[in-house]
């Protein structure tokens, strides 16, 4: 997508426009930053691509020029992208995994932290996730299936809750999951908090012990793991629970290296935390 | 540009001043990330309950903010690079006001403890005095 956050777009033949690939779950954050950042640079072009974190780094790996990546995984930059492809990448924030609903969800007037799990799976209900091939939100919500199985004392919730969601409930990243509630096409979908809040859905709050947001957690979240795609083709990784962590950074062959940098100082510095904020990620 | 800390441990909220107290403390043991922070706080025997991460976070830039603490990028040897933060010598001065305002109340607690179980004994004994009419 190609957009001008300035008004005007001022572009020389051959030229490269300033570039950047993000999480979908960063759309908002990272457009806010841009307006700042654009109010800076007069004329500044700007190429925006939102896509799954992983697929965001399989697009470097496959030899794409972006100035900037940001990613909803910390840890997807050092499993595919550093040192080869990223030299440093910054934690700027970090978030938890919800459950998004609205008022014509089935039986939403009675969901809540202890039951979700029956609401999900009673007929007629139908829930969202994304894939967890392409985006850490996907791998994540398995991860939180398989904690609250052993949270709650319920032999095979996770397994339940996986073929309750059938592929056709399972998008490329969380923000199409999302829209698939936003369109009434699930009545539920497992979404990072912020991105609940920005849509205005309502939101169901996971107990701390399973949504990933709490570094006390670490170990207990470490026990949950996730087999996704790896870095080549065919490759298969096992990816274990952690605290959600957002990183951005600079991919080694950016064309504009000293704008990019620009960039991440403001994103991760105090205007970008108050960004963040008023997005509903909690900056760190 | 840096806000001016009051230097009042008693402004706010009693849970929130205690974050900060407790934070400071921490910190003055060691410089951290907020991760770290936050796993420290949980194990430490002086906090109540489960730290927020968003109000440790809130806490952590305020205080910056503020000129009680510094912070730098520090890359991690084989991770990422995450905000260190370290102790001011001016956040060391409200850590000192913090002990001895902990000081002060823990000295009028200790004498509403001693005064409660002196009336406490008093109350028994007139019990049993009445037990005995």
């Amino acid at each position: 997508m190609h957009r001008n956050y300035t008004g005007v777009i001022k572009v020389l033949p051959g030229e490269r426009p300033f570039r950047i690939i993000h999480a979908g779950a960063l759309r908002r954050p990272i457009e806010r930053c841009l307006t700042l950042f654009g109010g800076r640079h007069a004329g500044l072009a700007v190429e925006v691509e939102g896509a799954g974190s992983r697929e965001c780094a399989r697009r470097v790996l496959a030899g794409g020029e972006y100035d900037v990546i940001a990613l909803a995984d910390q840890a997807i930059f050092a499993e595919m992208l550093v040192p080869e492809f990223v030299e440093d990448y910054f934690v700027f924030a970090t978030d938890q995994i919800v459950i998004g609903y609205n008022r014509t969800s089935r039986a939403c007037a009675a969901i809540g932290p202890e039951n979700w799990m029956d609401v999900l799976l009673a007929p007629g209900v139908s829930y969202a996730r994304s894939n967890h091939n392409l985006d850490p939100c996907g791998y994540r919500t398995l991860m939180v299936w398989q904690l609250a199985e052993k949270f709650y004392g319920r032999p095979g919730l996770f397994a339940a809750l996986d073929a309750g969601c059938p592929p056709a409930h399972v998008y490329p990243k969380s923000i199409d999951a999302a829209g698939a509630l936003l369109e009434g096409k699930v009545d539920y979908a497992f979404l990072y908090s912020s991105v609940a809040e920005q849509l205005g859905f309502m939101r169901l709050i996971l107990p701390p012990q399973i949504n990933l947001s709490h570094p006390a957690y670490a170990e207990y979240y470490a026990t949950a793991a996730v087999r996704v795609e790896g870095r080549a083709p065919g490759e298969q990784t096992t990816i274990r629970g952690k605290p959600i962590e957002f990183a951005a950074g600079v991919p080694r062959n950016a064309p504009h290296p000293g704008l990019a940098g620009e960039f991440v100082a403001l994103l991760t510095g105090p205007e970008g935390h108050a960004i963040l904020e008023q997005c509903g990620l909690i900056p760190c | 540009m840096k806000k001016e800390h009051t230097g009042d441990p008693h402004a706010g909220p009693l849970p929130e001043r205690l974050l900060q107290a407790h934070l400071l403390l921490l910190l003055a043991e060691n410089p951290a990330h907020g991760y770290e922070l936050i796993q420290r706080l949980n194990e430490a025997d002086f906090a109540n309950g489960e730290a927020d991460v968003a109000t440790v976070y809130r806490h952590l830039r305020r205080m910056d903010q503020e000129g009680l603490l510094a912070s730098r990028w520090e890359a991690g040897a084989a991770g990422p690079a995450r905000r260190l933060y370290t102790l001011t010598p001016r956040g060391r001065e409200v850590l000192d006001a913090w002990a001895a305002s902990v000081q002060e109340q823990k000295e009028k607690l200790e004498s509403f403890l001693r005064r409660y179980g002196a009336h406490k004994k008093g109350g028994e004994a007139r019990e049993t005095g009445r037990g005995g009419d």
